[in-house]
């Protein structure tokens, strides 16, 4: 049975047994991955997979339910699944399935030529780049992770009021992180890149930028512990963004589990601070032309000069608050219900270069990589306690590596206290962007 | 699931181009996820997860692929297509599947798939009640209910043909406690590798109520004060420290490659004599324990460290080669999906003489950590960090006020050798391990445990 005719038969059998909406969600990828230990190829892995989502309105209720097995006992499992799922629900928000956008943008998230680029020439790249970065200092003793992947995937979704949309992605991943070794001194630096341009991979840039990544956290030295100025690098800033998202999302705060909960309009960061949602950003590599329940997406400020313009909304949430959806509805696997999320979140960039940041510092720490968000990040009360890795700025120098420290603080502050956004906006592979920031202060524990 | 002659046919492509070993990891899996929020059942999703691993060796290279096609004839190219990546050679040699038959070491007495959702939603909504009614400031409760049946089927070229049921059940209750200015949360999840039985024999009272405790407490908490204090970890989940601290440097996942500080180490002292620390996939119906691992080895009872001293690792089929030693039941994956590695199942420090109120009266000024949240680790280096969910200061040997915002940093292997006191108190707790190989069900416990020095970082100075 094909994909198409499986579909198809499940809507119509959807409609015949008592669902008075019904949508379907079909993904398929494929991917190539490799790692290298020491020249040689230590992991070669390929795959090619499928699975749909389906979800109905049964007895004003949205039941759903998945599968990977596409065969046509697959239609009553999925059937009888949504419908017990239905049943259980006590929600009477009046959700349903969307007709469709009026208009969608165009972006291109595919590209032909990465599509066709040779596998042993990916090999090739990646080989080349261990090399280079063993090669590039004595200290590397060896790469724990020396990794390049791909993938390409295609998203169908159709539903009873019509509505049709489908969208190609694909990409490509290197993950590199090197071990350094200096005396009794071991450190670690890593290099990740998500791109749709394989000619921009240069082998002899990213093992100099690995390398150093590391060898800088060689030399590490213990500070004092106290409040700091910091200047949090762009990757660090980046991923707690990230951590924090969920603050940003209307599903959390009409639930109580944001504190920006009431406060669009009001001023919620710094003047400096300006938080933008884009599904195409040309740099960032992630992107839709629609959401989780097929709304169009588009570029939104979720945070101007200082001022919460916004929340994070899919339709329920939206019609909720009495305003109109933000395009906002995640799904992020034909496995999962809906959620909110951005696409490609990101701080809005400064004019200063991150030298110039630093240079301007009497005294501070300078964040470079943050570890224990998943635990020790608290998006209710949005205290944060983590583990982290930098240097000690003096006399607007990097004065040395600093010992394995904490930084701690709250969020709602946080967004306060930034005095300068730098001109380096990078995203990460996952889709969260920013520049590096100067904050006022954060409390810093020195091991 | 699939026919043993196509199974056979798949193990032949696959060593076509000169392999030494392949394997076909076949899985069928139905999961049920429940959510509870405001009182009410918001969602509820059930689904069904197929797909196809193969895997294939040559020497010290390991081919990995996967695909939901489960046509014969899409095996037979997704194999072949793998084994393009070996470059020529004779043809490997299949020694006839033998089926073996396990005696299940975990009795499920009622498979949750025959189980209806209003049961499941009946101690959702008790348990709701109970953090909802624990304190007027508890403000939201969410629950999270989820139930697996993973089937699998492993087959390989050595004639491996084992098949197995994996029934997980799992209630996370998190409980938020606002005083109209600020929020904290609580959270416990207690899971098994069990059936509906152990949904509706889990004492909700304490689950529940320990949820709705701990945030209220955290409320009423001080900020934490930073610097070097001794530490005393409770029992149960406190075990995450050693999880992350000692636990991922003794997979042989960073030890084949020497990338562990406990790499060829093995004889050595590594921690005092008082401590003991053991992977045991066997015990009865814990939330890490499995019949056979995800190669089809048997789990068993693994020291790694006895009195102290470095006895063992966790390995693999695939790193056993590369380290020149025996696979331990330990290789595992989240799914079809996640090639195996050596992963930990049920990790603990071994029961001690001390009592834990012994250990409370010899301590001067410290840190209690109650309750641990997650943590991890640079496994390179054997940095690790991690958050506590519910601490106490310690003053004059008596527990004090509880603080909040703690986290621990500091360098696995030199921590290990500073635990000081270990309780008599031993005790499991459930939680999740993501790795290279995928996010996994583990037990991290110990008995309660003092180590002399470890570095807090709290927002309050020293």
């Amino acid at each position: 049975m094909t994909i198409n005719e499986f579909q198809k038969k499940l809507l119509a059998e959807a409609m015949d047994t008592g669902f008075k909406e019904a949508e379907v969600y079909y993904k398929k990828s494929e991917s190539f991955r490799v790692m290298i230990f020491k020249g040689e190829i230590d992991s070669y892995e390929t795959s090619e997979e499928g699975g749909l989502g389906f979800r109905g309105l049964y007895n004003g209720e949205m039941g759903y339910a998945y599968t990977e097995k596409i065969e046509e006992a697959s239609i009553a499992f999925l059937i009888n699944s949504a419908k017990a799922n239905a049943d259980v629900l006590d929600e009477d928000d009046g959700t349903d399935i969307f007709e469709g956008s009026e208009t969608y943008a165009e972006d291109d998230f595919y590209s032909e030529e990465l599509a066709h680029v040779p596998t042993l020439k990916k090999i090739e790249l990646i080989k080349s780049i261990e090399e280079k970065t063993f090669a590039y200092d004595p200290r590397v003793v060896t790469l724990n992770y020396c990794m390049l992947q791909d993938f390409s995937e295609e998203r169908v979704m159709e539903n009873n009021k019509g509505l049709s949309l489908n969208e190609k992605q694909n990409g490509l991943i290197i993950y590199i992180s090197a071990v350094v070794k200096d005396g009794e001194e071991m450190k670690t630096g890593s290099f990740s890149k998500m791109t749709r341009d394989f000619n921009e991979l240069d082998a002899d840039a990213i093992a100099k930028e690995v390398a150093e990544e590391a060898l800088s956290n060689l030399g590490e030295r213990s500070i004092s512990t106290r409040k700091y100025p910091i200047i949090m690098r762009h990757d660090a800033s980046a991923s707690l963004l990230a951590a924090f998202t969920p603050v940003f999302s209307a599903e959390n705060t009409q639930k109580g589990q944001s504190l920006l909960n009431g406060k669009v309009g009001e001023k919620i960061a710094a003047e400096t601070f300006t938080l933008l949602d884009d599904p195409s950003h040309p740099d960032a590599i992630a992107g839709s032309n629609f959401d989780g329940e097929g709304v169009a997406t588009k570029k939104r400020e979720i945070v101007s000069n200082g001022t919460l313009e916004t929340l994070l909304h899919n339709r329920k949430t939206a019609k909720k608050d009495g305003v109109e959806t933000t395009g906002h509805a995640r799904k992020p696997s034909y496995k999962s219900t809906l959620t909110i999320a951005p696409l490609n979140m990101y701080i809005a960039p400064g004019n200063k270069s991150k030298e110039e940041l630093i240079a301007s510092m009497e005294e501070g720490v300078f964040i470079t990589g943050l570890s224990g968000l998943h635990s020790g990040a608290s998006t209710v009360s949005g205290d944060f306690s983590l583990a982290a890795t930098g240097f000690h700025i003096k006399g607007g120098k990097i004065a040395s590596a600093v010992k394995q420290m904490t930084i701690a603080g709250n969020f709602f502050d946080y967004l306060k206290d930034i005095e300068e956004a730098g001109s380096d906006l990078k995203f990460r592979p996952g889709g969260y962007g920013s520049p590096s920031l100067v904050v006022k202060e954060l409390s810093v524990t020195v091991d | 699931m699939i026919k043993q002659s196509i199974i056979e046919n798949v193990l032949e492509a696959a060593l076509s181009t000169g392999g030494d070993f392949s394997e076909v990891f076949i899985e069928d899996k139905y999961v049920n996820t429940m959510e509870l929020q405001s009182g009410k059942i918001e969602k509820s999703i059930s689904g069904r997860d197929f797909g196809i691993g193969i895997r294939i060796f040559s020497g010290l290279q390991c081919i990995y692929t996967y695909t939901t096609d489960f046509s014969e004839a899409g095996l037979i190219n997704a194999a072949k297509r793998a084994a393009l990546a070996i470059k020529g050679g004779a043809n490997g040699t299949i020694h006839p599947l033998q089926k073996e038959i396990i005696q299940p070491i975990h009795t499920i007495t009622q498979m949750p798939r025959t189980v209806e959702h209003a049961r499941k939603v009946a101690v959702m909504r008790k348990a709701n009640d109970i953090a909802k009614n624990y304190d007027e400031r508890i403000k939201q409760v969410a629950l999270r209910y989820i139930d697996e049946e993973q089937n699998v089927l492993i087959a390989n070229s050595e004639g491996k043909f084992v098949d197995d049921t994996r029934v997980y059940s799992r209630l996370s209750i998190q409980a938020t406690a606002s005083d109209g200015i600020e929020m904290q949360t609580g959270f416990y999840g207690p899971g098994a590798h069990a059936g509906f039985e152990f949904i509706e024999n889990l004492d909700l009272n304490h689950y529940a109520g320990e949820a709705a405790r701990i945030a209220v407490t955290m409320l009423e908490a001080d900020e934490c004060p930073s610097g070097k204090f001794p530490v005393i970890i409770d029992n149960e989940f406190g075990g995450v420290i050693f999880h992350e601290a000692c636990g991922h440097g003794l997979e042989a996942t960073s030890v084949a490659k020497n990338n562990s500080v406990f790499a060829n180490r093995i004889g050595e002292k590594v921690a005092p004599d008082i401590v003991t620390y053991i992977d045991d996939g066997t015990l009865p119906n814990e939330w890490g324990s499995l019949n056979v691992d995800d190669e089809g080895e048997k789990t068993r009872k693994n020291i790694l460290i006895e009195d102290g001293i470095l006895k063992g690792y966790l390995v693999d089929k695939f790193n056993a080669r590369r380290m020149d030693t025996e696979a331990t039941g330990s290789s595992r994956r989240q799914s079809y999906r996640f090639n195996p590695t050596s992963r930990m199942t049920n990790t603990y420090i071994a029961p001690g003489k001390s009592t834990p109120e012994e250990i409370i009266a010899s301590t001067e000024h410290g840190i209690y950590a109650k309750y641990m949240g997650g943590g991890s680790v640079n496994p390179a280096t054997g940095d690790y960090n991690f958050s506590v969910a519910e601490a106490y200061l310690v003053k004059n040997g008596k527990i004090d006020r509880a603080v909040r915002g703690a986290t621990l940093i500091g360098n696995g292997a030199k921590t290990l050798q500073l635990v000081d006191m270990v309780g008599d108190n031993l005790a499991h707790g459930a939680g999740m391990c993501g790795s290279i190989s995928g996010s996994l069900p583990v037990n991290v416990g110990q008995p309660m445990i003092r180590v002399s020095e470890i570095t807090v970082g709290g927002t309050k100075g020293e």
